[in-house]
């Protein structure tokens, strides 16, 4: 791999992992409030969302940490772009039931609409792709 | 190769799975407590327990034959704004504050508790606790300060 791809690769690893770690550790931090934000969404039950709300931050803080830290880089970035997708498909359910929500992503102090946050995951998304494959071709 | 390529996907394919397991599990190890409270059953209301909600026209016949207003909201709103005559039993210090209370109101006292209005759960939950503390006529003005103060009707403002 040439040096350029290297930097890229790097770049969007460090990137993607230090977003999801930062916007996981937030969420952690209030998971009552997730839980509330989680609910505005109206996918699961009130048990549901808690569950979610305990659990999502944790593995986004995992894989990021791994991202970071250069180890199991295919594993996270099939993870976190999974679960991009996922929100993906949230957030467009969002829009087509008309429902008002704030995204959340980062903290309930993100108020970010659900296009915003759309056009950030197709940036995580893309990120993800990058790093996923570059890791490919650097293992040769 | 093809072969190849299948297995090493599936390989990280399971690691990843592995990874959002353990990330379920720290959170679920870190937040125990959140997960059982909201999976415990809700403790139901036995319906003697249930207090009346009333509408303005009724919370006003009420104050007129010796009903008190309870306001449920915290000190400091209560001190901004009331309805005229409410005395005040927030809902956060009521269980330091309802035996005063008892002291000063004996339990045949008619009393309509209100808070901020719609959406606002705290005049409910006031008024099943002064119907598990003994009191026997505790009703819910739903409509709450807004419904008061929109109607035109006397509130005591912070002097």
């Amino acid at each position: 791999m040439n040096r350029a791809l290297r930097w890229v690769y790097h770049g969007s690893r460090l990137v993607l992992g230090g977003l999801f770690l930062y916007a996981g550790a937030l969420k952690a931090g209030d998971v009552t409030a997730f839980a509330q934000t989680i609910g505005a969404y109206r996918i699961f039950p009130p048990a549901g969302n808690i569950l979610v709300a305990v659990t999502l931050p944790y593995v986004e803080i995992l894989a990021g940490i791994l991202l970071v830290l250069n180890a199991r880089v295919r594993p996270a970035a099939l993870l976190l772009g999974t679960l991009t997708s996922v929100f993906i498909l949230v957030l467009l359910s969002v829009i087509v039931r008309g429902i008002e929500v704030n995204c959340g992503c980062f903290g309930a102090a993100d108020k970010a609409s659900p296009t915003t946050a759309l056009a950030r995951d197709a940036v995580l998304l893309l990120l993800a792709a990058a790093t996923y494959r570059l890791r490919g071709q650097q293992q040769g | 190769m093809k072969e190849n390529a299948d297995n090493s996907f599936r390989r990280i394919a399971l690691e990843a799975i592995v990874i959002a397991a353990l990330g379920v599990l720290l959170g679920l190890s870190f937040h125990y407590r959140h997960v059982l409270e909201a999976l415990e059953p809700k403790e139901a209301i036995s319906p003697a327990l249930y207090p009346a909600p009333v509408g303005l026209a009724e919370m006003q016949d009420l104050l007129d034959q010796g009903g008190v207003a309870v306001d449920a909201r915290s000190r400091e709103a209560f001190q901004e704004e009331r309805i005229y005559g409410a005395v005040s039993l927030a809902l956060g210090e009521a269980r330091e504050a309802l035996p005063g209370f008892m002291r000063r109101f004996p339990p045949e006292t008619v009393l309509v508790v209100y808070c901020g209005g719609h959406g606002c759960p705290d005049s409910f939950d006031l008024a099943v606790r002064l119907l598990s503390a003994g009191y026997r006529d505790v009703r819910v003005f739903e409509g709450g300060l807004p419904a008061w103060r929109d109607a035109g009707l006397p509130v005591k403002e912070e002097e």
